[in-house]
């Protein structure tokens, strides 16, 4: 059994932002990823980030990842585990996972950060268990993480920002993307990553769904079709398109079951992304002594989940009687950059569903 | 328009690009960032503070284009590559331009490449006549074409390999009845599947698993779960948050039985 102060599950931008916000405070850390590369999706974002210099703004994914990931290492109460996996959290607060890819370990914590992000939400259409039907995340992976070309000729169905950001990464890749489509009459991720595919000559088709994938054996072929006001596909519009990779983003999941175990009291937000935790605006679930912080606690931007990773950081560091002089300083400093990153037009849905999920503070 | 296209409209163009007075003083930066977002590092970048600062990141920037001197900096920090460089004055019949292009092969100078619209159309042949890539660059290489000066407000693109875009086709493929999708993969649901039984009357996700091991899989429900509860949903009529949760138990993942088996209590560590 290992028993430790805080045990943070997930080393994306959230988990390593909690995990240098609370070893900096003194903390003795267990930081579990279950990759064997920490950074979370970050790894694999070769654009350029949005935000302002507090969440290293034009600073390129994987670049953030390095430089948190130097942060942590100057912390010799903060160990990073790799291939470790949390699977379980029992009655008794003892939570399990498995280490080094095989070994089952019980440990003890004193607190919790969940910071397990999100995984890819999909989309029930013929054809969809054809090889060559992917999710635009894992073909993302495949392509900047692994440097594997993953198709010649790509179909795109959706058009928020990890739809776009992904089509433009798969032209720089050398690949064709044929069409972006969305359900949606709007794009809705940002508009500057619509207008650089539009200037690469990409179709972005709104309004428009797949209504078949077909192949022989793999994907060959991906018919798109207009949607009508109430999103029903409109015979006679049918757009049929020669590609070997049809990518799905629609849109991302909380991956949320380890709090669901815990006991915390869920609420199923559709703005967040799915089922969420109630917390506190401090990040503070229902149960006293877990907090969460990144995409589990709703889907939004990486650089709002570092943010929320130090928030979550000094509550835990809070709990574990850790507080430092200048804690209330460097709360309120997380508390306005979150404000103000949820202030614009983007941040209204994110806000509306938060009201939701945030009770008490 | 934008919104539904990713082409600003001519009006909007122009609603960003210098006056022509300022255009004929030479080298200036036009933004054209169209959307209120939480962004700000090009108002930081500007050594000159020719963009204003922000009263709020989602502020929109806007450009003093009387202290713009058309230094690439904010190009390079622009996480949207939103921001393009234009130079009226550079020669007597043309303009240069300097764009942002994370595309590899660069291009060489003195190539002549095809300049793009907003829309990705060819309209004319340019000529490459610096390209800048350093460190300090934030990894974003710029390109500097000369173009035909009635096309400054048009060229937005370059395309240095140039091959024929792939359109659709209207061929007719052959229809497949019996499939509506898969939903669950781990036990090879389709969605038909899930509408019957829902329409039988098993409308909770634990009788869902009682009857087809819904969610029972190695994925533990993460890729079937949004599906049908947004079918369940629909069919009953009621929000997802008013259905009945599913119960969640260990293991999240898959696990060898003999690691469990295994397993010594080590004592404290």
């Amino acid at each position: 059994m290992i028993h430790i102060d805080l045990l943070i599950v997930g080393a994306g931008p959230a988990g390593l932002m909690a995990a240098k916000e609370a070893g900096t405070a003194g903390a003795n850390v267990l930081l579990l990823e279950r990759s064997h590369v920490p950074g979370g999706q970050l790894v694999k974002q070769t654009h350029m980030f949005f935000g302002s210099e507090e969440q290293y703004a034009s600073y390129r994914g994987f670049d953030i990842s390095e430089i948190l990931l130097d942060e942590i290492k100057k912390l010799p109460n903060v160990k990073l585990a790799l291939n470790a996996t949390a699977l379980a959290v029992y009655d008794d607060g003892i939570w399990a996972a498995e280490m080094d890819g095989a070994s089952y370990t019980k440990i003890l914590p004193k607190a919790v950060i969940i910071a397990t992000g999100a995984g890819e939400k999909s989309l029930a259409f013929p054809g969809n268990d054809l090889p060559g039907v992917y999710g635009a995340g894992a073909v993302q992976t495949l392509m900047n993480q692994y440097g594997i070309k993953p198709a010649n000729r790509v179909v795109m169905l959706g058009a928020g920002n990890i739809g776009l950001i992904v089509s433009y990464q798969l032209l720089q890749a050398g690949v064709e993307v044929l069409a972006v489509c969305d359900g949606s009459p709007r794009i809705g991720g940002y508009l500057v990553h619509a207008a650089k595919l539009r200037r690469m000559g990409v179709p972005i088709l709104t309004s428009h769904s797949v209504k078949q994938a077909a192949g022989q054996g793999r994907l060959e072929t991906v018919v798109l079709w207009e949607l009508d006001k109430a999103w029903q596909g409109i015979p006679g519009t049918e757009k049929v398109y020669r590609a070997d990779v049809l990518c799905v983003a629609v849109g991302l999941s909380p991956l949320s079951e380890l709090l669901r175990q815990a006991g915390c009291e869920m609420v199923y937000v559709n703005t967040l992304g799915g089922y969420v935790p109630y917390r506190d605006s401090f990040l503070a679930t229902s149960r006293e002594n877990i907090f969460v912080a990144g995409d589990v606690a709703g889907i939004e931007e990486a650089s709002s989940a570092m943010v929320e990773g130090r928030l979550a950081g000094l509550s835990a560091a809070k709990f574990l009687g850790l507080s430092t002089p200048d804690f209330n300083a460097k709360r309120n400093d997380c508390m306005t950059q979150l404000e103000s990153l949820r202030s614009g037009h983007a941040g209204e849905r994110i806000l509306s569903g938060l009201a939701q999920a945030v009770i008490g503070s | 328009m934008l919104e539904k296209t990713g082409v600003p409209t001519q009006s909007e163009i122009e609603s960003v690009f210098p006056s022509d007075e300022r255009l004929s003083k030479g080298p200036v930066a036009v933004i054209e960032c169209f959307q209120s977002i939480p962004c700000d590092p090009c108002a930081t970048a500007c050594p000159r503070g020719a963009i204003l600062p922000f009263a709020d990141i989602n502020d929109r920037p806007v450009i003093d284009n009387d202290k713009c001197n058309g230094c690439i900096l904010c190009m390079t920090k622009c996480p949207g590559l939103a921001i393009m460089v234009v130079d009226i004055t550079w020669s007597q019949d043309r303009a240069l331009i300097k764009m942002p292009y994370e595309f590899r092969p660069l291009p060489d100078v003195g190539q002549t490449v095809q300049a793009l619209d907003r829309e990705g159309t060819v309209v004319a042949e340019a000529e490459v006549i610096r390209v800048q890539y350093n460190k300090s660059m934030n990894k974003v290489p710029i390109v500097s074409i000369a173009v035909d000066k009635q096309l400054v407000k048009t060229i937005r693109n370059i395309r240095t390999i140039c091959d024929t875009p792939t359109t659709a086709t209207h061929t007719a493929i052959q229809e497949e009845a019996q499939d509506t999708g898969i939903v669950c993969r781990c036990n090879d649901l389709q969605l038909a599947e899930i509408r019957a039984l829902i329409a039988k009357g098993y409308t909770t996700i634990a009788e869902l698993k009682q009857m087809a091991r819904l969610g029972m899989g190695p994925c533990q429900g993460r890729n079937c779960l949004p599906v049908v509860v947004n079918e369940l949903s629909r069919a009953l009529g009621v929000p997802v948050a008013e259905l009945p949760v599913g119960s969640f138990r260990p293991m999240v993942k898959s696990i060898y039985l003999g690691d469990l088996a295994g397993y010594e209590e080590q004592g404290e560590n």
